[in-house]
């Protein structure tokens, strides 16, 4: 063992001092290699500035198209949750108002539930105008509850338990539910009986002649 | 040199860098929304139902009738 390793050693510093395993720097510096001229395969006119940007320009396309990419996909994933065009199309209802005579209710369906919409006279305009708010459960005032007082568009659902309220009827000409006898006014406002709250009104918006619920 | 100018306004700094890449991914979605879409309605012309709908507005009922 120790044989061996001596004459290891032995050989390894032979070795030594006739040609190099490892190379260094301090050695390197006095190499004898020569660098070959590339002179012949470089462009003339080189401009590090101008291959750098080059360079720089591509990297960034690249990144630009990835991320364009990649936001359509995102874009695509978050429209696939939005409702698709025939469901918007079933969550909107039109109603022709120039049919609808004044002093006229009218009942359509928008989404599974009753609307009612009612064309109202000036005398039940001022009327729903004249109530006095400490009077009222649910303090609304008519311009509240209207966008034109002229016309009255709400959900026929009573608030108490969700009957369908009977319209031109009750203590204050307004609606009547008739389950357990609550009593809206000519605005749709809770005035008598169990019904907490007034009669809901969904978005709408007028569109000349026309009426979109929803 | 022009060369070294873009490098120090957009490359230089990545933030600059990548904030510019992102800024223009935007504008070039939209202006490649556009031009595909420009480039499809002007290939398909007369069989969109853009085209087809004045088409039966001119003569509809005709058409109708002709079917029933």
């Amino acid at each position: 063992m120790l044989g061996l390793r001596s004459s290891l050693k032995g050989s390894l510093r032979a070795l030594n001092s006739q040609s190099r395993l490892v190379s260094s720097s301090a050695i390197a510096a006095k190499s004898t290699y020569r660098t070959p001229d590339f002179g012949d395969y470089l462009k003339e006119k080189n401009d590090a500035d101008k291959s750098r940007s080059y360079a720089y320009f591509m990297v960034g396309s690249l990144g630009l198209l990835s991320s364009a990419g990649a936001k359509s996909t995102v874009e695509t994933f978050i429209t696939s949750m939005s409702a698709s065009a025939d469901v918007l199309a079933m969550a909107k209802v039109e109603v022709n108002l120039a049919a609808i005579p004044e002093g006229k209710n009218v009942v359509v369906k928008w989404q599974g539930k009753p609307v009612f919409i009612r064309h109202r006279t000036t005398g039940e305009v001022d009327e729903a105008n004249g109530v006095d708010m400490s009077a009222l459960k649910d303090p609304q005032t008519d311009a509240d509850r209207t966008k034109n007082p002229e016309w009255l568009v709400m959900l026929g659902i009573c608030t108490h338990l969700g009957c369908v309220p009977i319209g031109e009827s009750g203590d204050f000409g307004g609606w009547f539910c008739p389950c357990h006898g609550s009593h809206y006014d000519i605005s749709g406002r809770i005035r008598k009986g169990p019904a907490p709250l007034n009669l809901e009104i969904p978005e709408y918006e007028f569109d000349g002649e026309k009426l979109i619920v929803g | 040199m022009a060369f070294s100018t873009i490098y120090n306004v957009f490359f230089k700094r990545n933030s600059v860098f990548v904030g510019t890449v992102f800024a223009a991914s935007f504008v070039f979605q939209a202006a490649f929304d556009s031009s595909v879409t420009a480039w499809y309605e002007a290939h398909n012309k007369g069989k969109l139902w853009k085209d087809v709908k004045l088409k039966l507005a001119e003569g509809g009922d005709d058409e109708d009738e002709d079917d029933e």
